[in-house]
């Protein structure tokens, strides 16, 4: 019997070996390449959570408790707790984020010298007053005298330019710089490598900052409410280059308590902030989990956003989140763009025929149960320049076939083969283009194949114009027009992905650039939007709506048009 | 012997290498890269190509490919290289090495993995013992079916209505999601009568594991069935019988150790089936594991997340499989190393 | 000198008489019930499949918007999905996908590379055999679905182009049109990883039969090592393959759903199990429309588990041989 026995101790050795191996294995690799890191975080696992900065006892008294457990930790602060469901941000660094999901964490954090207020309307943060030369070249700012990081260093004039400057480096490389920060004079030559500092910028004294721009643009106040031009903590990111983004030094209403990749975020007030310290003493982000919306009925969340399946129920003012539901719009368009340089999309009486046989409001209404407004035009409800009246194609198959009959091709046996291109996370076309391709099948019998393509090849094929047709989106990165027609329309525009060219249009973009007056600008660009919509080089399909159930005990809840610092201005009664 | 297990560690870091390089191949070979995925909205070429250069993008394919393995992926780097073990940094989430990203899912998906492997194998070899002890009976083809029908529940169709029915009707699992700070989720405390304290799983474990675990248990019940069916034939049994020893000690000293050894030879097959639900599992559940992590890595073509993942899953197959085919030697010396079936 | 082989070892080669040792194993078969309830449902969903083009009530695409998510009515038996589209004929096309993928990969992967590779390997051994094993290891130790979605995506557009270029320059038109690309990539990166399970099955058999009586003296009269390999090896594992083919149908079968989850597989419109399930993938599309998610999910479910129960049947049969 003793050779069974062996048989056995064997057995459980593999299986032992087994757990070593898995568990040992990722551990050996792992630690063992951490060494560059480690030495600078004692505490390899718990490295995000450990405070990091010299931010004074308090600051590592809090950490520590809220180590031990968030229950307990939350527990003392329940009545200015307010719990979010949200995402990993891809970074924390304000001057290389350049996605939605990061903005708005790292907007309650930094700030820059302006800011958007809740109804969108440009308003000073850092800076108590700016100056604006009468040739539209010089911005003069001046700072409040009472801005603190979150470790209690005060911020002055050469922070400001110290930030731009590093937000334009060479060796950030950040892709939004140019886009947000290129009009300053000198900002160009110094992401090249050109130049060592940046000549548009100059710090007067201590409290004052100069930017020179190239040409007199009403819309660079805008663009510096974006996170590329926020201020950050030299002193910190000199000294930790690489990890300083998990605890980041900023000057925001919060600062970022705790951060556990894929299971939360924890901001915590700031009570030194400028505005005065928030209400809302601690916000919990819970990054993992399915449904929000099973949560927030769990009672583990404040917010959760209403998807297609509960909408019904959301309405319904008798529900039981019925009360608690609201609406909001947003800076979101779908559109669906045409490669106007390619064939059959090169003769306009295509597109417009596309555009006339499909019927987005039908498909808004019943497939989409109205959780999305068929678009008007180019420009969203709410942004500068919005006008109410539609200007798109109504659902018109008649004419549709009219058009395609006019058209250099005659009919839809003589067009060459359409392919629709999307991005595709999973198996299924998305269902309004599903829905757009069998009603251009049925009213102008014409065959569209759908093309799913990951993220990264789509947006290889978008930016090298290989796209014949394709399904996509837009968010406005700062309400302003020029955020939208001039990028994506213009025909010098690196932007414009769809080879769109109309002298008309460019003249009256180039115009509105540096008009100064605001009623003539936006009617300019009003002007412009129509051009296009009626050129067809998108047919503008949706404006995006979001839609959210609220804890009764949250107050003042809003989800803004697009990301803009919020959480201040909220309530909590609990 | 010796010289066998020498030989097929010596081979190891060459088939390592061959998958990393063509993981590496393949990833740079397609379309689309992490620069334009990171870049959001304003894509200008000119800006695009100065953050290659910047991030270690350019150059040949070979060139970048002996940056990774010996280290300056980047400018600043560390220079450790993936073959000190530093996988580099996460091109999507700047400021993270690929290692502490990493690290923690790995623990995540290790602990489901390996309750998995013991849910199947805790519940596969009863249930395989239970079907061959009562062989010709109704009992045994019941098992086995309603095993086989377990087996033919894809997850991607099990999942909803789990979800629908514990979480949202019965209200008594979470929806999904994580309990604790990586190993603190484990364990619960229940309390009988305010007295005794049953330490229970963390109910985010419940779902994943059952559902990792369904797969297994058929194989490994079946398994053991037609080995135990096997033994029960075999001579030394029926000596044993014929001796009056009691039919438990029969089963308990013969029947078990027999058919539990081709058992042995499946562990790795097990490990590859939990390793690929836990793809669906994870993503489906919200579980902040590797297999989700991998797949978001994929996507967003973060080719330094996507190699170090495939070389560290690829290095712990391989030992596994070593391990089992020499300790496959030592159970059965009738195989010949090398012409063991490998498991 | 064949045939004195087959006088030598009548049971090893079925050749002599043909349908001997295979009407055994159908005899065997066909006494289990189980066994053929299981190849009913498997050959009722694939006549549907293949006859899908004809028998379906609708086309797959064809939509009534203002008709969507309708539960079972008179006219749509099995109700509409979110576009108004007859749920029965999406069911019916889908098997047809399901159809064309696992025969194709079977006969591409399955039943040419691995068994081939096996052979090969475990008869002449040495550095082939070493060759072939390591490049097995290397495949078996990849992540797999990982490395398919990279693949596809890696190459799928580099097919498309490919077979683009071959529509223009042949007589064959509507290939891109009909996703024959996508078929093209989803089972060659299919096959790239389920040939190692049939090649080491095939080799760990092969190893015992090339030690039998009448191979050696095949091999002592001079054969050749093809000649070998097809008039004696073969016949002898085809038991194995069939059984291997069988187990592998229902893997692929279920692969599909995966891997048209993660956008590796068939593209859109072509229906397939994998895309509606995917469309009623979540709690609260199954809490507020079941029948989405059920009605692929009662074909899928009743195609693996026919599978599983005819493989299990085929198994006890060829191994009680």
């Amino acid at each position: 019997m003793g050779g069974q026995n062996r048989i056995i101790v064997i057995m459980l050795g593999v299986l032992a070996a087994l757990v070593l191996i898995i568990g040992g294995l990722s551990a050996a690799l792992l630690l063992g390449g951490g060494d560059d890191d480690g030495a600078a975080e004692p505490t390899a696992a718990a490295g995000i959570t450990t405070d990091t900065g010299g931010a004074g006892s308090d600051d590592g008294a809090a950490g520590d408790s809220g180590d031990g457990g968030d229950s307990g930790g939350g527990a003392a602060s329940a009545a200015g707790r307010l719990r979010l469901p949200g995402s990993d941000p891809v970074t924390l660094d304000p001057h290389i984020a350049g996605d939605s999901g990061s903005a708005e964490y790292i907007v309650e954090v930094f700030n820059g010298l302006v800011t958007l207020s809740p109804d969108l309307s440009i308003e000073l943060d850092l800076a108590e007053s700016v100056e604006i030369s009468p040739d539209g070249l010089q911005y003069t700012f001046t700072l409040r005298d009472d801005i603190l990081f979150h470790n209690g260093r005060r911020v002055n004039a050469e922070d400001v330019r110290w930030s731009i400057q590093r937000a334009a480096s060479p060796e950030l490389a950040s892709p939004t710089a140019l886009a947000y920060l290129g009009d300053i004079i000198g900002v160009r030559e110094h992401f090249y490598g050109l130049a060592e500092t940046i000549e548009g910028i100059e710090v007067i004294d201590d409290r004052t900052v100069r930017f020179t721009i190239d040409e007199p643009k009403p819309y660079f106040l805008a663009k510096l409410t974006y996170p590329t031009a926020f201020v950050v903590d030299q002193q910190q990111i000199e000294s930790n280059p690489r990890g300083w983004t998990r605890r980041p030094i900023g000057t925001g209403p919060y600062r970022l308590q705790e951060w556990r990749i894929g299971e939360r975020i924890v901001l915590r007030a700031n009570p030194r902030f400028h505005f005065g310290e928030p209400s809302v003493r601690e916000v919990l982000y819970e990054l993992a989990g399915g449904s929000t919306l099973t949560r927030f009925e769990n009672g583990e969340l404040d917010i959760a956003f209403i998807s297609v399946n509960d909408i019904d129920r959301a309405r319904d003012p008798d529900s039981d989140i019925g009360p608690l539901y609201q609406e909001f719009s947003q800076f979101t368009i779908s559109y669906l763009a045409f490669n106007t340089q390619v064939p059959p999309f090169d003769d306009v009486n295509v597109r417009r025929a596309l555009g006339l046989s499909i019927d987005r409001k039908l498909i808004a209404e019943v497939t989409f149960k109205n959780m999305i407004a068929p678009a008007t035009g180019i420009l969203m409800p709410q942004l500068p320049g919005y006008t109410p009246q539609d200007k798109t194609f109504q659902f018109d198959p008649d004419e549709a076939r009219r058009l395609l009959a006019e058209s250099k091709y005659g009919s839809a046996e003589e067009l060459p083969p359409i392919v629709i291109t999307e991005v595709g996370g999973g198996a299924e076309a998305r269902i309004d283009t599903q829905a757009f391709i069998e009603q251009w099948r049925e009213e102008l019998g014409i065959e569209v194949r759908i093309q799913q393509t990951d993220f990264a090849t789509f947006l290889e094929d978008q930016d090298s114009g290989r796209l014949q047709m394709f399904n996509a989106g837009w968010i406005m990165d700062y309400p302003d027009p020029e955020d939208i027609l001039d990028l994506k329309f213009h025909s010098e525009s690196e932007l414009n992905d769809v080879g769109y060219s109309n002298a008309e249009v460019d003249a009256i973009l180039d115009r509105a650039r540096t008009e100064q007056d605001t009623a003539a600008r936006l009617a300019l660009y009003q002007e412009a939007e129509r051009v296009i919509v009626e050129d067809a080089a998108w047919l503008p399909l949706y404006f995006s709506r979001v839609h959210v159930v609220v804890n009764a005990a949250v107050e003042g809840w809003f989800e803004p048009p697009m990301v803009i610092p919020r959480l201040r201005h909220i309530i909590v009664n609990r | 012997m010796a010289a066998y297990i020498i030989r097929r560690l010596l081979w190891l870091p060459v088939v390592l290498f061959v998958v990393s390089f063509a993981t590496f191949s393949i990833a740079r070979f397609g379309p689309g890269d992490p620069v334009s995925v990171a870049a959001g909205q304003y894509r200008d070429p000119e800006v695009l190509e100065r953050i290659r250069a910047e991030r270690g993008l350019d150059g040949s394919i070979f060139e970048q490919y002996g940056r990774w393995l010996f280290g300056d992926l980047y400018p600043g780097g560390s220079g450790g290289g993936s073959i000190r073990g530093d996988f580099g940094e996460s091109f999507i989430q700047r400021g993270f090495t690929v290692n502490e990203l990493i690290r923690k899912r790995m623990l995540i998906s290790a602990q489901l993995g390996l309750l998995a492997l013991v849910v199947v194998f805790g519940t596969g070899i009863p249930l395989g013992l239970l079907a061959a002890r009562f062989s010709g009976t109704w009992i045994d083809p019941f098992v086995i079916t309603s095993l086989l029908f377990l087996t033919a529940l894809p997850v991607l169709v099990i999942i909803p209505p789990l979800l629908w029915l514990f979480a949202l009707q019965l209200d008594i699992l979470p929806a999904g999601g994580w309990g604790g700070d990586g190993f603190a989720g484990i364990f619960d405390v229940w309390w009988i009568g305010g007295v005794i304290a049953v330490p229970i799983p963390d109910p985010h474990l419940y779902m994943p594991v059952f559902v990792l675990s369904i797969g297994g248990i058929a194989g490994v019940a079946r398994l053991v069935r037609i080995t135990a069916l096997e033994v029960l034939t075999e001579d030394y049994v029926r000596t044993a019988r014929a001796k009056g020893i009691t039919e438990a000690a029969v089963a308990l000293r013969h029947v078990l150790p027999n058919s539990l050894l081709p058992v042995v030879t499946v562990i790795g097959f097990a490990l590859v089936g939990i390793l690929e639900g836990a793809f669906f599992t994870e993503t489906l559940l919200g579980i902040p594991g590797i297999g989700r992590f991998s797949i978001e890595a994929v996507q967003s073509r973060d080719y330094d997340v996507i190699l170090a993942i495939t070389v560290i899953i690829a290095t712990a197959f391989l030992i596994a499989n070593l391990i089992i085919e020499i300790s496959y030697t030592f159970i059965d010396p009738r195989v010949r190393l090398g012409e063991a079936v490998n498991a | 000198m064949s045939s004195a082989v087959i006088e030598l070892e009548p049971e090893e080669a079925p050749r002599a008489r043909p349908a001997g040792p295979w009407r055994q194993l159908w005899r065997r078969l066909s006494r289990k019930r189980i066994a053929m309830f299981g190849l009913t449902v498997v050959l009722v969903i694939y006549l549907m499949g293949i006859t899908a083009q004809w028998t379906a009530p609708y086309s797959y695409r064809e939509q009534d918007l203002t008709r969507g998510l309708e539960g079972p009515s008179a006219d749509h038996f099995l109700g509409t999905d979110r576009l108004g589209r007859d749920m029965l004929s999406r069911v019916m096309y889908s098997a047809r996908t399901t159809v064309i993928i696992t025969v194709t990969v079977i006969v591409t992967g399955g039943l040419v590379i691995g068994p081939t590779l096996g052979l090969l390997s475990g008869y002449r051994g040495g550095w082939i055999d070493g060759v072939i094993g390591r490049v097995g290891d290397i495949f078996i130790a990849l992540p797999g679905l990982p490395m398919l979605i990279l693949i596809n995506a890696s190459l799928a557009p580099r097919v498309i182009e490919w077979t683009g270029w071959v529509e223009e320059h042949s007589p064959l038109a509507g290939l891109v049109a009909n996703g024959v690309p996508s078929y093209l990539t989803v089972f060659g990166a299919l096959s790239l990883f389920f040939w190692v399970g049939s090649m080491r099955i095939i080799r760990a058999q092969t190893l015992q039969i090339r030690e039998r009586d009448f191979v050696i003296a095949a091999q002592a009269m001079g054969a050749t090592t093809s000649h070998v390999i097809w008039r004696h090896l073969l016949p002898n594992v085809s038991f194995l393959l069939i059984l291997g083919a069988s187990t592998a149908l229902g893997a692929v079968a279920g692969s599909e759903l995966f891997l048209t989850w993660f956008g590796v597989g068939i593209q859109p419109p072509a229906p397939s199990f994998g895309a509606m399930i995917f469309e009623a993938g979540s709690v609260r599309t199954f809490q507020a429309s079941p029948h989405l998610l059920l009605v692929p999910s009662f074909f899928v479910v009743s195609l693996l588990f026919a599978f599983a129960l005819f493989g299990d049947a085929l198994n006890d049969a060829v191994r009680a041989r």
